[in-house]
């Protein structure tokens, strides 16, 4: 159901909150994930840590659109992967809105893990050491220490791989296609419409409303830097 | 039964190694050393906190390291509470969630404090609602004393818990050490640098260099030793003599030590006991007669007990009832032909005293 707002037309309401609903998913599911990495990332020396980081990275400096043909050759049905997915769980990814979210959270997980290993560097890892000479398993110190001494890196980190989602272009558009009202994510709308004649007008509306979001999202973080910075004064 | 049983060697990835073999059933031991020396790291090993290459540690016949057995318990599961140097209170945490901490985590608590009873004792009754970030070091160091007390240690080791604070302070947290040894009698381990803590609090003093046990034994011998007296950033020897009486006559504060009056500096006088007065073997005059007309109020006769020549100083110990030391160059040792047994006064300035609880 689509409500009446004067300002979008029915396609565009569309294109916004299947958005939202995207980077939302997409940062959400890639938290767990992100702080387990992050962590294991700032206190580990294992030797092959160099190779988990260069991994966590790749999707910053490949091509989107590399990487969106990387996640449609892993997750089609036809791949071992896909067909599980599909068979077991009834999940389709390909040209499916969970496409856009798997592409969105692939693209921002390394901006997510990034935020949330310097939290995790900037915590002292002995007052984990003290927590398990006091008694505290491994996992209790992780949940009742570095957890939520790192929490505003999680928040930054969410934010960050949030406002994103919602300008990811190439990986959507690869593995979810662009089919409207169902995976047309707002940048694949602002395509859209520019490659019609008259639409270049039309996109300005959409154009504006995903700067809007933007500056929204930096403004957001940018209080909440500033809250802490206040906090610690 | 042995109260700890440690054997470990270790070699380090800077070229440090660690061998040594201890065994404790002192109730306050002290772990002295110059820095480096791997006073630290024995510490963490018997803490569970790292991990020898060999070795076996038990603590009150409880096996907590066995690398032959292949047994390693974890850090949780050891009933070994820390004392950091740093403190290392949690900073989201407010005091009283913070001394709760073990208290609420430690799985198998051999001994269950009584927390009214152990924030009296430390007197942070006032300090519970607030965050560690607003505490003065001292309170600091009374927070995690009681941190790692109400987690119902076997064994309570401290790391250097005094380096941090500055010199009136730490007289005032070493009394409360002592006070919660005296309270509750757990076994403690303390590392220090420092030969003041070690006299005034152990019982027991175990001297480690370079990851070697030098030796072990009561303070009044391990300390003469001459060892100690060559490490530079050991901040000693430091005088302490402990007062017998104290008392006011005519304005003037006299404290009496080994048979002999000593005139104190003028300041508000404390009747805490037991009280020291400290001052550095520099600040000791030797003259084999006493002297009149001198400016310097207090003349302590005694006999040389020893006499120990380290790098250009020559260390004497006075016996005047307790040790002093004095330090002299060589030219004057010779001068004065100091030798065991010789009688000689001691000159000490009230300036260079300071009366310490």
């Amino acid at each position: 159901m689509t409500p009446n707002i004067p300002l979008l037309s029915a396609e565009e309401w569309a294109a916004l909150s299947l958005s939202f609903q995207v980077a939302l998913c997409a940062a959400s599911a890639g938290l767990p994930i992100a702080v387990l990495t992050a962590y294991w990332l700032a206190r580990s020396r294992s030797p092959i840590k160099w190779m988990v980081d260069a991994l966590v990275n790749l999707p910053l400096v490949m091509p989107p659109v590399v990487t969106g043909y990387l996640l449609l050759i892993c997750f089609s049905p036809r791949s071992p992967v896909g067909g599980f997915l599909a068979s077991w769980f009834g999940v389709k990814i390909v040209f499916a809105w969970t496409g856009a979210v798997l592409a969105a959270a692939v693209v921002s997980f390394p901006l997510m893990v990034r935020a949330i290993r310097l939290a995790f560097q900037q915590t002292d890892p002995r007052l984990e050491s003290a927590a398990r000479s006091l008694g505290a398993g491994p996992l209790t110190a992780f949940l009742t220490i570095a957890l939520p001494l790192a929490k505003r890196g999680l928040i930054a980190g969410w934010l960050l791989a949030f406002a994103r989602s919602l300008g990811e272009f190439g990986a959507t558009i690869m593995v979810a296609g662009n089919i409207s009202g169902q995976t047309r994510t707002m940048p694949l709308a602002v395509f859209s419409l520019a490659n019609r004649a008259e639409g270049m007008d039309q996109a300005w509306r959409l154009v504006l409303l995903s700067i809007l979001l933007a500056c929204l999202a930096l403004g957001v973080s940018e209080l909440l830097e500033r809250r802490h910075a206040v906090h610690q004064r | 039964m042995s109260l700890l049983e440690f054997e470990c060697q270790h070699l380090y990835p800077d070229g440090f190694s660690l061998d040594l073999r201890l065994n404790l059933e002192a109730h306050f031991a002290a772990l002295f050393g110059p820095s480096g020396s791997g006073k630290s790291s024995i510490l963490s090993m018997i803490a569970g906190l790292t991990s020898p290459k060999e070795g076996r540690i038990c603590v009150a016949g409880q096996t907590l390291l066995d690398t032959a057995a292949g047994r390693c318990l974890p850090p949780e599961a050891r009933n070994v509470g820390v004392v950091f140097q740093d403190s290392l209170l949690f900073p989201h945490l407010t005091v009283e969630s913070n001394l709760r901490y073990g208290e609420r985590w430690r799985k198998h608590k051999r001994r269950a404090l009584d927390f009214a009873r152990v924030i009296d004792v430390l007197e942070i009754a006032a300090l519970l609602d607030r965050y560690p970030e607003g505490l003065s070091g001292g309170e600091q160091q009374r927070v995690g004393l009681g941190r790692a007390l109400l987690s119902g240690p076997e064994l309570l080791l401290m790391d250097e818990p005094l380096a941090s604070l500055d010199a009136p302070l730490k007289a005032r947290v070493l009394a409360y050490l002592e006070r919660v040894v005296s309270e509750w009698g757990i076994p403690t381990l303390f590392v220090t640098h420092a030969q003041a803590e070690v006299r005034r609090a152990a019982d027991w003093v175990v001297l480690i260099e370079n990851g070697r046990l030098l030796a072990d034994g009561i303070p009044e011998e391990v300390l003469t030793r001459p060892e100690p007296l060559g490490w530079t950033d050991s901040a000693g020897p430091v005088n302490l003599l402990r007062v017998e009486e104290i008392e006011e006559q005519a304005g003037l504060a006299i404290a009496r030590v080994g048979g002999h009056r000593i005139q104190l500096p003028a300041g508000p006088l404390s009747h805490r006991s037991p009280l020291f007065i400290q001052f550095s073997p520099a600040a000791v005059v030797l003259s084999r007669n006493d002297v009149k007309d001198l400016s310097s109020r207090n003349h302590l006769t005694g006999q040389v007990r020893q006499l120990i020549q380290i790098s250009g100083d020559v260390f004497v110990a006075v016996d005047v009832g307790q040790i002093l030391w004095a330090v002299v160059t060589p030219e004057a040792a010779s001068d004065l032909e100091l030798a065991i047994g010789l009688e000689v006064t001691c000159l000490l300035k009230v300036h260079s005293l300071s009366l310490i609880d």
